[in-house]
């Protein structure tokens, strides 16, 4: 008790102490967290719109014609077991036509006169989430097409393609780019409070020179280096809070239309909560790389 | 208490501080280390302190060997002794009583326990008129006076002084020996490094010489060791 009495008494003590040296390191800390948690909106926000797009992905096969509804059912329960598949709508060629109509609205009177028996039944195939990907997509088709009810296998490859291509460079960016900010924010963080050790040294010493004990020399240190990374990071989410504010203002109503379907969110609770005790471990980090040397006992 | 056994003390730049140093210190003792300036007292303080390492030779303060290649415990040690050097390290940018009161806290003492201390030391240093000003604004004699007062605070086992009375006049560096013979009666062993042969003559205690490079000292041999 009277430990962490102390340790509560000396933080605020050096806080206040070094009110301004607090200070900047704060300012450091919040713009390195506003940078790193701004890639993360915007990751999370590519993300989330690649996830609107992969709702998209299904396959879809098209039966030959003359096919039983016996030997549909038994078509159907066969597909339902092949892996990755996680739903499967049979269409028939009554809902084709239905569907057309649907879609061309105002316009339907184009399709008068059409017999549904003209459109081809086909089942409609949604894949579970880790099965949308190209190369995963392809084997399925392939094993589709040697079906002998189905005429036509449709996927969509391009899109498919390109859309796998691009989740893959978001996520090596996320990797890469994630790490270099992160490397850059432990390396600034450590050099910022470094200084504010330097400049207490002679506190430091006379501790040494005193005996006191290294839990009592080095707890406060990281206490302030904890304290000063939460709210660097409270600091930078608040920040990031208002950019994204701001942004929502200002985007053209052109855009907006665009964004109809897609909202430009703000980051989930788990991930500011993330940022946080990031930050407060960064400073933690921070705290020990920079003061090492200078609070062991050394002769 | 304080055991030293065949100590060097050798600088890079080969200098030979101390050479074949072995004396013994008994619980309870007030023991002089006399010797002209340059003659290693500091130094010798400053091993015992675990501040400097010998270049060969044991050291063992309250029955630990504090000269072993993986002594890490200096704080256990220093925990127990009490120093007073002649660069005072003191917080210059701070009060006086904020001084003690700083070493008081590093060591645990509870805020209550902390301010009858810095009361009472500051009294005993006749500083207690100056409790609320800077370091800085002190003369050197009263600096001094502060580095004693931090150390007695400290309640410590062991005192340990380099020359505390030399920035002193007459009178102050009487009342200083006179607290420290008050400290030394309850029980504290003090090792007190002088050159001031007119002090041990007026104090007198066991006394052990220091001369440059060849040291002799008061036969540890013949005084019977609590370590034995």
């Amino acid at each position: 008790m009277i430990f962490i009495r102390y340790v509560v008494r000396r933080t605020l003590r050096n806080i206040k102490g070094k009110f301004f040296l607090n200070l900047s390191t704060v300012g450091v800390i919040a713009i390195s967290a506003l940078i790193f948690s701004s890639f993360a909106l915007v990751a999370y926000n590519f993300a989330s719109f690649l996830e609107i797009w992969e709702e998209k992905i299904e396959v879809i096969a098209y039966l030959k014609k003359g096919i039983s509804i016996k030997n549909t059912e038994d078509l159907l329960d066969h597909i339902r077991s092949l892996d990755g598949v996680e739903s499967v709508r049979y269409f028939s060629p009554s809902d084709a036509l239905a569907f057309l109509q649907a879609k061309l609205g105002a316009e339907r009177n184009l399709l008068e006169g059409i017999q549904p028996s003209v459109l081809p039944a086909s089942v409609e195939i949604q894949l579970k989430r880790e099965y949308r990907r190209a190369n995963q997509i392809r084997t399925l088709a392939e094993r589709l097409k040697q079906f002998p009810q189905f005429e036509e296998i449709q996927y969509g490859r391009e899109w498919v393609e390109t859309f796998s291509t691009l989740v893959d460079i978001l996520q090596i960016t996320c990797w890469i780019l994630g790490g270099v900010l992160l490397g850059a924010m432990i390396l600034i963080i450590s050099n910022t409070l470094q200084l504010t050790i330097a400049s207490r040294r002679e506190e430091i010493e006379i501790m040494q020179f005193v005996g006191a004990s290294p839990l009592y020399i080095r707890v406060p240190f990281y206490m302030e280096g904890i304290l000063q990374g939460l709210l660097g990071a409270a600091i930078a989410v608040g920040l990031l809070f208002l950019l994204h504010r701001v942004v929502l203002l200002y985007i053209p109503s052109s855009i907006q239309v665009w964004l109809a379907r897609v909202s430009f969110l703000f980051l989930p609770a788990e991930f500011i909560a993330g940022i946080l005790v990031g930050g407060m471990v960064l400073g933690f980090l921070g705290s020990i790389l920079s003061s090492a040397r200078l609070l062991r006992y050394r002769w | 208490m304080i055991r030293m056994r065949h100590v060097y003390k050798i600088y890079p730049s080969q200098i030979c501080v101390l050479s074949d140093v072995s004396l013994d210190i008994l619980r309870g003792e007030f023991v002089y280390l006399f010797g002209p300036t340059g003659c290693g007292k500091s130094t010798l303080l400053k091993i015992l302190f675990c501040e400097e390492r010998p270049s060969e030779g044991q050291v063992f303060v309250n029955g630990i060997e504090t000269t072993g290649r993986r002594f890490r415990k200096i704080h256990h040690v220093r925990r127990n002794m009490g120093a007073i050097f002649q660069d005072y390290r003191l917080l210059r940018d701070r009060k006086v009583g904020e001084n003690i009161a700083f070493a008081l806290e590093s060591r645990g003492y509870r805020p209550r326990e902390i301010a009858r201390r810095v009361q009472e030391v500051l009294q005993w240093m006749g500083l207690s008129e100056r409790k609320d000003d800077l370091v800085l604004a002190l003369s050197a004699g009263e600096q001094q006076r502060l580095a004693i007062a931090r150390a007695l605070a400290l309640d410590p086992p062991l005192l340990l002084a380099d020359e505390v009375t030399a920035n002193l006049d007459a009178r102050t560096a009487q009342g200083i020996m006179n607290l420290l013979k008050e400290f030394h009666k309850k029980g504290t062993t003090i090792l007190f490094a002088t050159h001031d042969a007119g002090l041990i003559k007026q104090h007198p205690f066991r006394v052990i010489s220091l001369e440059p490079i060849k040291p002799t000292t008061s036969s540890p041999e013949n005084v019977p060791l609590e370590e034995r």
